[in-house]
């Protein structure tokens, strides 16, 4: 896989936005449950997926499209996107992406290409295969990539997206993160479930004729090697492409209102999960992706362990500063209530 | 009919006879369609009747059946009343719905034809839930639908569904090659819309639905994997409508040498030359069954045309009465 | 009943149906592990896998099955975990569910109930916050109902799923968790039945859902300062008691008609334009609206907040109308 042909300081740069991802999202989760005000309903979170969004968007160029779903933030993170603006955003602040018109659930920063957040299940495939459709017809050498979760084929629109896409060829690639697979199933294996009857759901994809690849979803080499691929071949016509990206869950991940067990996440844990809760030892054994990253660029000598802490310490200083950004801006005042409803 | 090992040169002459009604009443449609006793938005499905008798015939009095925007023949071959079909296509009270369904979406529930509908697919998650309602009480649900609903989200949903639940539903794909005025190959990437179930584990078949005794065969097998409790099949059966996609349609978008090529394959000729070669019908035989379907046809067509319509009244008075 | 809270009432009033008629069941995404809301739970430990039946996430098929279901002799609720999502299976809901008893000249019936979950609280954006009866009272053929109270979720749910027709069960999520007021009456319960929940004489108040929370309190508010306002929880937005409406009007001389919903096509336009047709004469001053405004609901909590009409928004506006006079105009 080319993936391990991956240079160290570009694994040195997936790191850096990975760890960036945890520790704003530690933020968020914090913000949540500290505050009675600022994020009210349920909300998700990225934690122990960072390999995959940002393996994936290491394929991308500054021109290609990207969308993504209700678990958007270390998306649009691993995109590119500067944690202030999304944590302002998430806590519905004028300095968000959005003008915090969107929260949590929509956010949008069309500068990075991040066209679309939508929290309807499925609801950006077709959106995504439309970004697509345009970059065809504009005979660039665009992508357009779009993330989304497992369930999503249990959904209609997305069947419709896949046969369109194909019949068309359009340059899409599209992500499927399967964030509940135990951790010997990330490679192989069938994937059962209460709720899609097939299992495996490449297989669907397949059916329609769209050329299909699992990956280890926990390993940011596979992914960027992979998606590095599939952009360049997508690219010279070859799309769309069809992934189901495996992930093991994090176990503070309890649905939409996650708990930091046994608070942020920290680096003893990695180098000897032994000293975590018990709850997290397996998976920071096998499953947490920044933990498996951090210990293997040690291993092999390409980091020592204090560059690594140097990058953690740098992304959560990042990830402080976003918090106090968003909190110190200004809510929309509610003269500005009519504002974007007609362009 | 359990099986077509049984079929007895008396039943296929009788196959032969409901094929031939459903005809003479499509085209007896088509002639008040111009003349202007028929309004609306119909869809005939002559040169598909094959699939019609045969399912039909695959299923028990008990079992439940849904259609499509074009189920006139899948309606009279499960043995609707062809009067009230044609006053319901009139638009008059005494059709089946009163007058206020018409051609697309027929309901026929004294004989369990629960429906056809206007939505392309939209019948297929009411035989979802139709076979769960039932789903213990041993009977089946056949839903029909055309190769253009394999392209909508309630399709795949429902695949999805049909095999998880293991729902006793047969899935009648009528493969007629064109969705609306679009030929498959502009539509969809499958070559055959059977190839979706795979990834659900859902057995299919693909048969000539122009030759009546290989659609009964599948269809037969298919209703008994339902009623023995093993879920889902599908039935895609290959087809061709020898009129428009609606009545009007000019059908430009046809080669004349395809739908020549199709003529060839008419079921009715089929089964008629059959049986003539098995010596079963002769000429006069046949013309016969013709004349029989056209009198009925007659009948049908004056007890629409002598309907009353239904009052505003009575119409507002059935939203929700 | 006790003083049970919007949510156990709702699912006693399931349960209590659920006992008495096998043919109902409940279909929906999560149902089975009680929905997002816990509005089903425990419905499974009592009526099985059969009758509680988790969904995938494939909303038009499943109200499609529930169309089916009910047409062959079932009873079918199908939960729809916010109203949002029910934009995904519109088409069954309008094109089948809603007219299958009408195109069929009355051959088949569609006993279903369709429970959504609504309303802007807690800053969940544009796609799990909106208010949409009403679309639902624009379909010919669906019922729609709003309880405002526990007492009423309990006996609606239960008029609704012996109904005959598909109705649509609207409940607020701002209320699941609340008890009714003390010594709030709930009157008899039944389809297309208003209730004056307060008798008042200076202005009518109609309002259904959550808000009618918020106009008992702006008319208590109101009443400390000498203004008798007459409150009538609706319930039932289809059918649609006109009447009560009509009549207290006729005594207060006065209407006011308040929703989360969008105040633009929104059920008060509806109420507005049939009472200056049926009782054009004894109104004082214009029908007044009051409703959220015309934007999709923002996920900022300062500005949701301002979205959704309040007491204090309530009691300002009507207080404003008593000092409207025909000559002068407001």
């Amino acid at each position: 896989m080319a993936g391990s042909e991956l240079s160290v300081d570009t694994l040195k740069s997936a790191l850096h936005r990975m760890m960036l991802i945890r520790r704003a999202e530690e933020q968020v989760i914090d913000l949540a449950t500290s505050f009675d005000d600022l994020i009210r309903g349920h909300y998700h979170v990225y934690i122990g997926q960072e390999a995959s969004g940002v393996g994936a968007c290491m394929a991308l160029g500054p021109d290609d499209y990207m969308f993504t779903t209700h678990r958007n933030h270390g998306h649009v993170i691993a995109r590119g996107g500067e944690p202030s603006p999304v944590i302002a955003e998430i806590i519905g602040r004028t300095t968000g992406y959005n003008k915090g018109r969107g929260g949590t659930f929509h956010v949008i920063a069309k500068h990075l290409g991040v066209l679309q957040t939508s929290a309807i299940v499925g609801g950006c495939v077709p959106m995504a295969a439309g970004a697509a459709f345009s970059i065809k017809k504009r005979g660039t050498d665009q992508v357009s990539l779009v993330f989304f979760g497992d369930g999503v084929l249990e959904e209609g629109a997305f069947h419709e997206a896949l046969n369109m896409s194909s019949l068309w060829k359009l340059p899409l690639i599209m992500m499927c993160e399967n964030n509940s697979v135990l951790p010997e199933g990330r490679r192989q294996g069938e994937y059962p479930s209460s709720s899609f009857a097939a299992t495996q759901l490449a297989d669907v994809a397949k059916a329609m004729n769209v050329e299909t690849h699992v990956v280890d979803g926990g390993d940011v080499r596979e992914v960027a090697g992979l998606l590095t691929e599939l952009a360049h071949r997508t690219r010279a016509g070859e799309g769309p492409f069809f992934i189901e990206s495996r992930m093991t869950r994090w176990p503070g991940n309890r649905g939409s209102f996650p708990e930091l067990i046994g608070g942020p996440h920290q680096m003893d844990w990695t180098w000897d999960p032994g000293t975590a809760d018990a709850r997290l030892q397996d998976w920071l054994t096998n499953s947490d992706p920044v933990s498996l990253l951090c210990r293997s660029l040690v291993e092999e000598g390409a980091m020592t362990r204090e560059e690594v802490e140097e990058i953690d310490a740098a992304t959560r200083k990042e990830a402080e500063e976003a918090r106090e950004f968003a909190l110190s801006s200004p809510t929309p005042s509610p003269e500005s209530a009519m504002d974007y409803i007609f362009a | 009919m359990s099986s077509t090992m049984d079929i007895t040169t008396e039943d296929k002459l009788d196959l032969l006879r409901r094929m031939v009604l459903i005809r003479a009443f499509e085209e007896r449609v088509i002639d008040l369609y111009h003349r202007g006793d028929i309004a609306g938005l119909v869809h005939v499905g002559i040169g598909q009747e094959a699939v019609a008798v045969a399912v039909a015939t695959s299923l028990l009095e008990g079992d439940y059946l849904y259609g499509t925007h074009r189920s006139h023949g899948h309606f009279i071959a499960r043995g609707a009343d062809i009067n009230k079909m044609m006053a319901e296509l009139a638009g008059r009270a005494n059709g089946y719905c009163e007058g206020l369904g018409g051609s697309m979406h027929l309901v026929a529930a004294e004989v369990k034809a629960m429906g056809a509908t206007g939505i392309v697919g939209g019948t297929i998650p009411l035989a979802l839930g139709t076979a769960l309602a039932h789903r213990d009480a041993g009977l089946v649900v056949a839903v029909y639908f055309g190769d253009g609903a394999a392209n909508t989200g309630g399709f795949h949903e429902s695949l999805n569904i049909a095999a998880l639940w293991k729902l006793p539903v047969v899935l009648v794909c009528e493969n007629n090659g064109y969705a609306e005025f679009t030929p498959m190959s502009e539509h969809t990437v499958v070559e055959r819309v059977s190839e979706h179930c795979k990834p659900y584990g859902i057995p299919a078949r693909t048969v000539d639905g122009n030759d009546l005794l290989e659609v009964l065969e599948a269809m037969s097998r298919a209703v008994e994997h339902a009623r023995n409790g093993e879920g889902p099949t599908m039935v895609e059966c290959l087809t061709y409508r020898l009129r428009g996609h609606y009545i009007g349609d000019p059908a430009q978008y046809r080669q004349a040498n395809e739908v020549a090529e199709w003529r060839e394959k008419d079921p009715i000729e089929r089964l008629t030359k059959q049986l003539k070669s098995e010596r079963a019908l002769d000429e006069d035989a046949a013309s016969t069954v013709k004349r029989e379907a056209d009198e009925r046809v007659e009948d049908a067509v004056r007890f629409a045309l002598g309907g009353e319509y239904l009052s505003m009244d009575a119409m507002t008075a059935r939203v929700f009465g | 009943m006790a003083n049970l809270r919007f949510v156990d009432a709702l699912r006693e009033g399931i349960a209590e149906e659920m006992r008495a008629d096998p043919r109902v069941m409940i279909l929906g995404e999560d149902v089975a592990v009680g929905g997002a809301f816990g509005v089903t739970r425990g419905l499974v430990d009592e009526f099985g896998h059969g009758r509680v039946i988790n969904t995938p996430i494939s909303e038009d098929t499943i109200m499609g099955i529930a169309v089916g279901a009910a047409v062959a002799g079932k009873r079918p609720i199908v939960e729809i975990m916010f109203v949002d999502f029910i934009t995904l299976a519109m088409n069954q809901l309008v094109n089948h569910a809603a007219k299958v008893h009408f195109m069929s000249g009355g051959q088949l019936a569609v006993p279903m109930v369709i429970r959504v979950q609504q309303g802007a609280q807690g800053g969940w954006g544009s796609q799990h916050s909106q208010s949409l009866e009403a679309w639902f009272a624009h379909v010919p053929g669906l019922k729609a109902v709003a309880p405002g109270s526990a007492a009423d979720a309990n006996r609606l749910i239960r008029a609704s799923i012996r109904d005959d027709s598909p109705v649509v069960f609207i409940e607020h999520r701002g209320l699941y968790f609340r008890h009714d007021p003390d010594g709030l009456e709930p009157g008899e319960s039944v389809l297309g039945k208003a209730h004056i929940v307060r008798e008042g004489s200076d202005i009518t108040l109609v309002s259904y859902s959550r808000m009618l929370t918020e106009c008992l309190e702006a008319a208590e508010d109101l009443a400390g300062k000498g203004i008798s306002v007459e409150v009538i929880d609706l319930r039932s937005l289809v059918p649609l008691d006109i009447d009560t409406v009509i009549e207290s009007v006729r005594k207060t001389n006065r209407l006011a008609v308040a929703h989360e919903a969008v105040v633009q096509g929104g059920l008060g336009a509806e109420i507005a334009a049939r009472v200056q047709e049926m009782a054009m004469d004894y109104l004082d001053a214009p029908v007044l609206r009051i409703g959220a405004p015309y934007t999709p609901p923002p996920a900022s909590p300062k500005l949701e907040r301002a979205f959704v009409p309040d007491r204090a928004g309530i009691a300002a506006r009507l207080h404003r109308m008593l000092s409207y006079s025909k000559e002068e105009g407001s």
